[in-house]
């Protein structure tokens, strides 16, 4: 109940933010599929960053043992925070990949402008 | 395959999960189908593993259903000893010792309740376990866990020469909201990857 509850709202909300965004704000709703495909892929970047935190943090947590001789626990990567911690990666990661592009193609344009 | 195609795919498994996750009862069912079928006949002794305790001495809803489930196992006459483990957080309360104080509260007696605290993994639970059991004559326990953790642990009290009787703790509740179903896939997953780091580790 609970769950059909907060799928109808945030369906709701999604179809609210769907009419702003095509009406008010002028975006081209045929451009929301690519918009998908974006969150999709930040999605799997913030993934791929907790997967590699964690298959890195189990041997480092065993070296840390051998070297230093204390005891550290595996259930260091139990943590909620690594989720955090990836999504921020995950975000700017991205973000520095679509920064990357748009320059490129900035200055491709400007390349084509030169020698027109 | 692209950089961008990998992120989409792994994003698309990723969102797929959390749906079925959240809003189906797919925890739960794959909660039944890793569960451990009980083994409750008469043993030397009955064996609850730690879980977490506050530092201020309260048990984990975890550590509660464990330390429940072995005082009514040894309430129907399964066992006549009882070997509690768990350790401290931050130099806080022993988990093992608040749980005997519970276990004494339900009229068990002292003399048949063991406590062990030093462990700090589920493998060294294993050795403590066989170094008190030894001089007791100790040979065949019901070891108390849920059925997640069962598949690591039992492994490990068998190479450490007992003969297991898996008295699982689950109580196969099924979460209805969300984050409770979110919860739940959590600590299957954790689990798994438990027992895959065992694995290869060679302890299991």
């Amino acid at each position: 109940m609970i769950g059909i509850f907060m799928l109808a709202l945030a369906g709701l909300t999604s179809v609210g933010a769907y009419l702003l965004g095509a009406r008010r704000l002028g975006l081209p709703p045929a451009r929301l599929g690519a918009a998908v495909g974006k969150t999709l892929e930040t999605v799997g970047a913030v993934l791929i960053f907790l997967v590699a935190n964690l298959v890195v943090a189990v041997p480092l947590v065993v070296a840390l043992r051998a070297v230093t001789g204390t005891f550290v626990s595996v259930y260091v990567t139990d943590d909620t925070a690594w989720l955090g911690l990836s999504l921020l990666q995950g975000l700017a990661f991205q973000w520095w990949r679509e920064a990357s592009r748009k320059k490129a193609g900035a200055l491709a344009l400007e390349e084509r402008g030169n020698l027109g | 395959m692209s950089l961008d195609r990998v992120c989409r795919l792994t994003g698309l498994g990723g969102v797929a999960l959390f749906f079925a996750t959240a809003f189906t009862p797919l925890a739960h069912a794959l909660t039944l189908w890793m569960a451990v079928e009980p083994q409750l006949v008469p043993s030397d002794a009955i064996v609850v593993l730690g879980a977490t305790v506050s530092p201020s001495g309260i048990l984990s809803s975890e550590s509660t259903r464990r330390t429940d489930h072995a005082i009514d196992l040894y309430h129907r006459g399964l066992a006549p000893r009882l070997i509690l483990l768990g350790g401290a957080r931050d130099s806080g309360a022993i988990e093992a010792e608040i749980r005997a104080k519970l276990a004494r509260l339900h009229s068990i007696p002292a003399d048949a309740i063991l406590t062990e605290s030093r462990a700090r993994t589920t493998r060294e639970e294993a050795a403590r376990v066989r170094d008190l059991a030894r001089s007791r004559g100790i040979r065949t326990v019901l070891l108390v866990t849920n059925s997640g953790h069962m598949a690591r642990a039992r492994p490990l009290f068998e190479r450490a020469g007992f003969e297991v009787h898996p008295a699982p703790s689950d109580t196969y509740f099924e979460p209805t909201a969300p984050e409770a179903r979110l919860m739940l896939m959590r600590g299957l997953l954790q689990e798994v990857l438990g027992w895959i780091y065992y694995r290869i580790a060679g302890y299991a």
